[in-house]
């Protein structure tokens, strides 16, 4: 099994509910333990496994669809700008780095579903592991001075007290925008296979070859818009534009 | 990367005790010739092991969770840190090994503990070097250059501490000659440092790398959070270019240049030894500084 998640770029809304239900689950579970430092105070500040950053692409020509020339004129796309919400999270990687640095052998890659964990009974809180994630997925609990993950909500997946629709991530279950999708990679059957492969994933930082499992649906082209009156007219179009107007004063 | 200490201290110190180490070894080696009492190679040997092991008690001070730590010695198939500490901590019963053969007159045993202090000493540096060489989140570190930095910074100080070492002999010795090895290393470090700052890394990586957005401009609208994070903690360092280029000559006067001049005209070891010293950890301290992680793409960074 190769355990992830399928992440929608296109109805990602940005909400951070996936971030929320993150920590109340993990807050002080088991596997978990995701601490606040001076929640209430001036700097607050905390352990998350999940952040969501919103950002702006600007002159994409594949999300810039709207004309502003004649339908002749090639490239001559409007630049559209398109926000994107990007929550982030392990990646639970093939080629996962942060596992081959680890000094201690506390963090580890299950053989039986990918899952990367960490063994907080093993860590010494290096702090090296989180240099060798690119994602910035790794944070450290200052508490208990141990490095802390997603672990895929590996306490709820395979719960058999839990009914079986809820044996899935947190995020995965709170996300109101059903962006967020839970499967095995290794079944091409499995959603998450399907929608990688109708969708289209992002590489992200694909040269540095960690491989990662979770995918980020690329967002929708959207349909591209002629516009119904030509934009360019001719000269005997402007001038009779122009006579109407002065008629109509 | 934050430039943190105590890791510094230990990079500068327990590079400069090895380099120490493995010069008086050679040096013993010829110690008739160079005239070296043994009472001078023990101060010396006491030196270099003071140095070896404050920087590897000061690089346990920024573990957040020090009683795990006997664990790190277990992923030395994988891990270039538990390399580093195993080999460490197999220094002390050789050179222990290597003493006792010294002193109780094992000439048959004296030659293999030598030469195998010297290898583990150098190997110990090429593993610090290659903990953050190794690293491809780190594009500025991910360079041959940074285990060679590593290893010939340390034989580098370790051979200007050995004349002010030799300087301890009896006064009836008369004075120590000119540091030759000293001179050369340190004007191979110079040319190494420099070489280093004016390469650029080899691999670049854009926002749009980071996102897999490969045509427009992205920026970061929001990073969703309101204070530091561990992540902007940890990565989000910046220095100010002025710093940086004031800093880079104090590196490279201090480091280099300085106790070269002392080294080839004037008897000043000790002077030389603490300004090298001195020079390597500002050194360090810009290593950590102006090094990127990829994690600041993240962050809203153009380019790393």
């Amino acid at each position: 099994m190769k355990l992830g998640l399928a992440i929608d770029l296109d109805t990602c809304v940005g909400c951070h509910a996936c971030a929320v239900a993150c920590k109340e689950w993990n807050g002080d579970s088991l596997m978990g333990g995701a601490p606040d430092y001076d929640a209430w105070g001036k700097a607050p500040s905390g352990t998350w496994y999940n952040r969501i950053r919103h950002f702006e692409i600007e002159g994409d020509p594949a999300y810039s669809p709207h004309r502003c020339g004649s339908a002749s004129e090639t490239g001559a796309h409007q630049p559209l700008s398109k926000t994107v919400n990007v929550p982030m999270s392990c990646m639970h990687c093939e080629e996962a780095h942060c596992v081959t640095v680890c000094p201690t052998g506390a963090s580890y890659k299950r053989a039986e579903d990918g899952i990367v964990l960490v063994d907080p009974e093993r860590c010494m809180g290096c702090n090296y592991c989180a240099w060798a994630c690119p994602y910035g997925a790794r944070e450290l609990d200052q508490d208990k001075g141990v490095m802390k993950k997603c672990t895929l909500c590996v306490d709820r997946i395979y719960d058999p007290q839990l009914p079986e629709t809820e044996r899935q991530p947190a995020c995965v279950l709170a996300c109101p925008a059903h962006a967020r999708h839970f499967g095995d990679y290794d079944d091409p059957a499995s959603k998450v296979s399907q929608l990688a492969a109708t969708r289209g994933r992002q590489d992200m930082l694909p040269d540095l070859g960690y491989r990662p499992t979770n995918a980020y649906l690329s967002p929708r082209k959207p349909a591209e818009v002629v516009p119904a009156l030509p934009l360019r007219q001719d000269l005997t179009e402007k001038a009779r534009a122009f006579v109407n107007r002065l008629i109509e004063l | 990367m934050k430039p943190a200490l105590s890791v510094i201290f230990f990079t500068v110190s327990s590079g400069a005790g090895l380099g120490l180490l493995v010069w008086l070894l050679i040096a013993s080696l010829m110690a008739d010739h160079i005239r070296m009492d043994a009472a001078t190679f023990h101060k010396g040997a006491v030196i270099a092991a003071l140095l070896i092991t404050a920087g590897l008690v000061s690089s346990t001070l920024h573990l957040a969770n020090r009683k795990n730590s006997i664990y790190a010695l277990t992923r030395w198939h994988t891990s270039w840190l538990s390399r580093e500490g195993l080999l460490a901590i197999a220094l002390y019963p050789v050179a222990g090994l290597h003493l006792y053969a010294l002193n109780s007159g094992l000439p048959q045993v004296t030659p293999v503990t030598l030469w195998l202090l010297v290898a583990l000493a150098l190997a110990i540096m090429l593993c610090t070097g290659m903990i953050y060489g190794c690293l491809k989140t780190v594009p500025r570190w991910n360079t041959w250059m940074t285990p060679a930095k590593y290893v010939l910074f340390g034989l580098m100080s370790g051979a200007v501490l050995l004349p002010a070492v030799l300087s301890m002999r009896p006064a009836a010795v008369g004075p120590v000659g000119k540091p030759m090895m000293a001179v050369v290393l340190l004007a191979a470090g110079l040319v190494l440092y420099v070489a280093y700052l004016l390469q650029h890394p080899r691999k670049s990586y854009r926002i749009n790398d980071a996102l897999g957005f490969r045509e427009g401009n992205v920026r970061l609208l929001d990073a969703g959070h309101s204070h530091g994070t561990f992540l902007t903690n940890e990565f989000g360092f910046v220095l100010a270019r002025e710093r940086a280029r004031l800093l880079r000559w104090v590196a490279i006067m201090c480091g280099f240049v300085v106790p070269l001049l002392l080294c080839y005209f004037s008897q000043w070891f000790w002077a030389a030894s603490i300004i090298c010293l001195i020079g390597l950890f500002v050194e360090r301290w810009l290593f950590f500084a102006e090094a990127e992680h990829v994690v600041r793409l993240y962050h809203g960074q153009p380019r790393v």
